[in-house]
């Protein structure tokens, strides 16, 4: 919310340096977030009326003015706004001013027709952000009078109020804030005349939504612009100037915290009532739009419709005008819970909502009726009735809340002595009513929040100072959990990959709705907000397959990506934990010396990777309906996964992609089998190798099935070693594989190897009829 | 005088310095040392000798014999070592080194990794709990009242069935505590996910440490301690740490902390990083309320929480500009963090 300077400094003392007061309250949990000066403080810039306007000649978005700047001639602009009106005031930069943007001010032709000056919008001044129009001044405004005088110097300070300090949304309660951190007296504080209430003439039906409600009649005001000190005062903060009474409500409510609405009294169908909407029930809101009420909406009706949304808005039929003459004005007390919830529903949030959601003060109802009465009689004239009709009862007074000083210094960790808690406590409006060891607070009826012994030692904590507390080395030993030996083991997993080149990628769990590739259906969220992030991935693959499309755009010639994470499976959104690797491109990413040859990362590359992680990896075929090349992937004879490549119709990548999908978890127990020394062999082995030649059918699984079995003793490893099918005729190939045969407890003679491996050649020669080779 | 096999020795020494290369110097080896050359000869005619001249003739054959030898080697060792500085000179040592791929981690886990490395020093243990979260351990349980705003549809995600994601990973401090009795020392790395319009600083799906610690009398300046030394082993010794009251509800009192660094936009602001504060007395009941017991005694137990925005973290800390370069993995961005 913003904040005037001029304005809080009519409730307390602040010092000349602002900076020091938004420290203090940043400190203190109150968030200053921007602190800006605002002034027209601008040479040559004057208030002038605009006496015509006229269509330019050769521009259809510029009209030209005539306007009078209390020279005696009337002066010519060319001016692009449309938000004025003939007899407007308005400031007049004449030749010669230099505007805070720098732009400097000339007698010059736009589009052939001559402009001596130029009219001026609010940011042009330096008053805001406001860019839309020109800054329309109040009628009392003195036609040549510099703009400064109609400016006096202000700063504005842009405050961050937490949702639980409703008490701050106003300049009086912040004010009281700093008087309470800073020590100093209020200056005043809003009257507490003994107002004349009559429980007659409003009825409440919703007294759950709306506990009370107050409203007044004011006869015969007249309704009109804003003197210009009002307008200023509320356009200081970001409020519109609509007319006086409006703004004087706005007024009250920066001022004191409290909503109250303006009825055109005449408008008005028989007495007002509170109660809940009908279901559907339309209304037209001052905002010009058209809302369908729900039955738990609170509404504010006269005997025919709804006249306005209780602490929402007020509605467009029943409004103030210019025509208007009599107003009832309302002040009421509207359920935080319920204006939250309706103001949400209709997407219609609004400055009154925003403090009745965080709760008013129920004392502050009737004051703020009397301090807009006493304004509008001053500015608007007209004749208020002797009394406010009321119904309802004010929420009570919050309960007393108990505290010891030994629990605060618990909670706080250093000893705080009594009476600075004592201190604090009182200078934020609080009383102790029970000086015994468990000590007893009435709280304040705009402090809501303060509820238990908790909230007052925070009290104490930002009165304090938090940094004041020193920081404590307090630690403890934690076993281990199934988290932790998770996350290891995925760290060991990272690296392992990241060491196989391949890189780690994070993607977006949730994805469009088209996207689900790898999965026959995903969990949807009910409420998405974008269509790119409508569905929890069911499986990681689809990131993936986005990265790659991503980075063979940008121009690259090899991805080669994990990812571990968590995927959604349908029907419950059961969570797994994923690993998903793509590979496609070149084996290495760029050209080099010592390898000019570069091939394609394949099949091969893919199993590579994931005996990285995976103990005891094999792949059998699969049946994955999305890839050409579809394997099962398995570790020792679990099925963990599946993988393949891509099948091309379905891809419009150039070049073959290879994917594979295994399910994390399961792996998370065969990792913990700790390996156990074993004795390193202390006797030589003897290598032999066989080439062969066999069908081109025949697996390489086959060949070492029938190399291993029946086992031979002294055979201790299989390496296959070469493969080509070059240049030995169709439908063949030949294989080479080392044969190394050892025994733990003796050094082999040649004799019993040869006889081992004679056997073993048989066997190749005779189940698969391989073409032994020499 | 000189004996002839002195003489030799001679020669031979002679002819090895004078030889120019390997040939010349084993022609010369053999002429001395060789089968029949003339030093070898000696040999045989040692038998000749007297007994008196044996002994001594046959250690100046020795002498001889190893003075050739040595100068023999080191000869040849001279030419071998010529050789090979002259190969090895014509080796351009500026070309680059053999390259193999090396993959890179996200920088988003090297943030995670470096923080709960640093949390586990400091004697915490890890915890999970689910992304799809119900709206009691997300909210009810977290002291949110059922009108608070971030419960609605437009700031929260929700499944048909009424379940939603969490919106952040504060859910695992209900999940631990649910589960074990005090005293709780965890930390919780996780995804959140809010309904933001996706932009440079917000997105929809986001990364957290949640951070609990139950025990008997933990305090303010426990939590400042804790937060204080983990801010400064990641962003340095120098950093300084402040801590701004909140508000948060299911913390009281609630504690924002801001670093300043040099490490962080050279320095010059207060830079947000984290929420903290001491747990709510009504989280600790709606804990009891489920485990059916009073395990969590309010009065006997207090804890502090924390929550670090991992994303948030690893911009300010890597000067990422853009939260969206995370989850778009342009290879040219993830091999920047290498």
């Amino acid at each position: 919310m913003k904040f005037s300077v001029n304005w809080l400094r009519e409730f307390v003392d602040l010092p000349k340096n602002l900076e020091e007061i938004a420290e203090l309250l940043t400190r203190a949990g109150v968030e200053t977030e921007n602190i800006e000066t605002r002034s027209a403080n601008v040479e040559k810039v004057i208030v002038s009326q605009i006496t015509a306007s006229s269509r330019h000649p050769n521009a259809d978005r510029l009209t030209v003015c005539e306007v009078d700047d209390g020279s005696g001639t009337k002066r010519q602009i060319v001016c692009g706004a449309t938000n004025y009106k003939v007899g407007d005031k308005v400031p007049l930069a004449l030749p010669g001013a230099k505007l805070p943007n720098g732009t400097e001010i000339r007698k010059s032709k736009l589009r052939g027709v001559e402009s001596e000056g130029m009219l001026c919008s609010p940011i042009e001044l330096g008053l805001g952000e406001d860019a839309s129009g020109l800054l329309i001044l109040s009628p009392d405004a003195k036609v040549c009078a510099p703009i400064s005088d109609l400016f006096p110097a202000d700063t504005i300070l842009d405050v961050e109020i937490t949702p639980n300090r409703g008490d701050l949304l106003s300049h009086f309660g912040l004010a009281r804030e700093i008087a309470a951190l800073t020590g100093k007296k209020l200056k005043s504080t809003p009257r507490d005349a003994k107002i004349p209430v009559r429980k007659t003439g409003v009825t409440i039906i919703s007294t759950r939504e709306c506990p009370f409600f107050s409203a007044r009649k004011i006869d015969n005001v007249r309704v009109g612009p804003s003197p210009q000190w009002l307008r200023e005062k509320i356009e200081s903060v970001g409020i519109r100037s609509i007319n006086n009474i409006v703004d004087i409500s706005n007024f009250v409510m920066l001022e004191l915290g409290q909503p109250s609405h303006a009825f055109d009294a005449d408008s008005l169908k028989g007495g007002v009532n509170v109660r809940l909407a009908r279901d559907g029930e339309k209304f037209l809101a001052l905002d010009g739009k058209t809302y369908s009420l729900k039955p738990d909406n609170c509404v504010v009706a006269d005997q025919e419709r709804a006249v306005g949304i209780g602490g929402v808005m007020g509605g467009e039929e029943t409004g103030v005008t210019d025509s208007t003459k009599n107003i009832l004005l309302e002040a009421a007390y509207f359920l935080p819970a319920s204006v939250r919830k309706t103001a949400r529903e209709l997407n219609l949030p609004s400055d009154a909502s925003y403090r009745f959601e965080r709760g008013v003060d129920p004392e502050m109802v009737l004051r703020a009726s009397q301090r807009a009465t006493e304004l509008i009689q001053e500015i608007a004239g007209g004749t208020p009735a002797k009394e406010i009709q009321t119904a309802g009862k004010l929420p009570a007074n919050p309960p007393d809340v108990s505290l010891t000083y030994e629990k605060c210094d618990r909670v706080v960790g250093v000893a705080i002595k009594p009476k600075t808690v004592d201190e604090i406590l009182t200078g934020f409006g609080l009383m102790k009513t029970s000086a015994a060891k468990i000590t007893k607070w009435k709280i304040p009826s705009y402090r809501r929040d303060l509820q238990r012994d908790i909230d007052l030692i925070e009290e104490v904590v930002r009165a304090h100072g938090a940094d004041k507390i020193p920081g404590t080395d307090r630690s403890r030993f934690t076993p281990a959990s199934i988290a932790d030996r998770a996350h290891d083991l995925e760290s060991a997993w990272r690296q392992r990959l990241a060491a196989a080149g391949l890189d780690e990628v994070r993607t977006s769990k949730l994805l469009p709705r088209e996207r689900f590739a790898f999965s026959e259906s995903a969990i949807e969220l009910r409420n998405p907000l974008s269509e790119d992030h409508v569905a929890l991935r069911p499986s990681i693959l689809v990131g993936l397959l986005g990265v790659l499309d991503r980075n063979i755009r940008a121009g690259t010639e090899r991805v080669a990506i994990f990812e571990i994470g968590r995927t959604f499976i349908p029907p419950t959104g059961k969570e797994e934990r994923h690993l998903g690797i793509l590979l496609w491109g070149n084996v290495a990413s760029g050209p080099n010396w010592r390898s000019p040859q570069n091939r394609r990362l394949d099949l091969f590359d893919l199993k590579s990777a994931l005996e990285c992680v995976v103990p005891n990896l094999s792949v059998r075929p699969g049946k994955f309906p999305d890839l050409a090349l579809p394997v099962d992937v398995f570790s020792g004879d679990r099925m963990i996964g599946f993988g393949g490549q891509l099948s091309v119709p379905k891809s419009t990548t150039p070049g073959p992609v290879f994917v594979v999908e295994v399910h994390a978890d399961l792996l998370l127990i065969a990792e913990e089998m700790a390996n156990k020394f074993r004795e390193i062999e202390k006797f030589p082995a003897i290598t032999r190798d066989i080439a062969m030649i066999v069908p081109e059918e025949v697996p390489h699984e086959k060949i070492l099935r029938t190399v291993q079995e029946p086992r031979e003793p002294l055979l201790e490893s299989v390496e296959l070693f070469d493969l080509f099918t070059e240049q030995i005729g169709a439908g063949r190939k030949s294989l080479a594989y080392r044969l190394t045969y050892r025994d733990r407890s003796r050094t082999l003679t040649n004799e019993e190897v040869t006889a081992a491996h004679a056997k073993i050649r048989e066997r190749l020669r005779r189940d698969l009829r391989a073409e032994l080779r020499e | 005088m000189t004996h002839p096999l002195e003489q030799l020795r001679d020669d031979a020494l002679r002819e090895i310095d004078c030889a120019s290369d390997e040939q010349t110097l084993e022609t010369a080896r053999i002429k001395f040392l060789g089968k029949s050359g003339s030093i070898s000869r000696w040999g045989e005619e040692m038998r000749t000798l007297g007994k008196d001249q044996k002994p001594i003739v046959g250690k100046l054959l020795n002498e001889v014999r190893n003075a050739v030898t040595a100068a023999l080697e080191s000869r040849a060792a001279s030419f071998r070592s010529r050789m090979e500085s002259e190969a090895l000179g014509k080796i351009d040592i500026s070309l680059p080194g053999t390259t193999h791929e090396i993959g890179a981690l996200h920088p988003l886990t090297q943030m995670w990794q470096r923080s709960i490395e640093i949390f586990r020093r400091m004697g915490f243990a890890l915890a999970d709990g689910p992304d799809i979260e119900d709206e009691w351990h997300c909210f009810d349980a977290l002291n949110t009242p059922p009108e608070h705003p971030a419960r609605n549809e437009q700031d929260t995600f929700y499944l048909p069935d009424g379940r939603l994601l969490r919106t952040h990973t504060s859910t695992v401090q209900i999940r631990t505590m649910q589960a074990a009795p005090p005293p709780i020392r965890v930390i919780a790395p996780g995804a959140a996910y809010r309904r933001d319009e996706l932009d440079a600083t917000h997105s929809p799906q986001f990364h957290q440490i949640e951070g609990l610690y139950v025990d008997d009398n933990v305090s303010v300046a426990d939590l400042k301690g804790a937060l204080e030394f983990f801010m400064r082993e990641l962003f340095g010794a120098e950093t300084e740490v402040q801590f701004r009251p909140h508000y948060f509800p299911f913390t009281e009192p609630s504690l924002e902390i801001y670093v300043k660094s040099k490490a962080l936009k050279g320095g010059e602001q207060w830079v947000e990083v984290a929420g903290s504060g001491i747990v709510h007395p009504g989280v600790f009941e709606a804990v009891n309320k489920t485990r059916g017991d009073n395990a969590y005694d309010p009065e006997k137990w207090t804890g502090y929480a924390f929550g670090l925005g991992m994303d948030r973290l690893a911009m300010i800390l890597f000067d990422i500009p853009d939260i969206r370069l995370f989850a778009q993995n342009d290879l040219r961005f993830l091999r920047q963090f290498a």
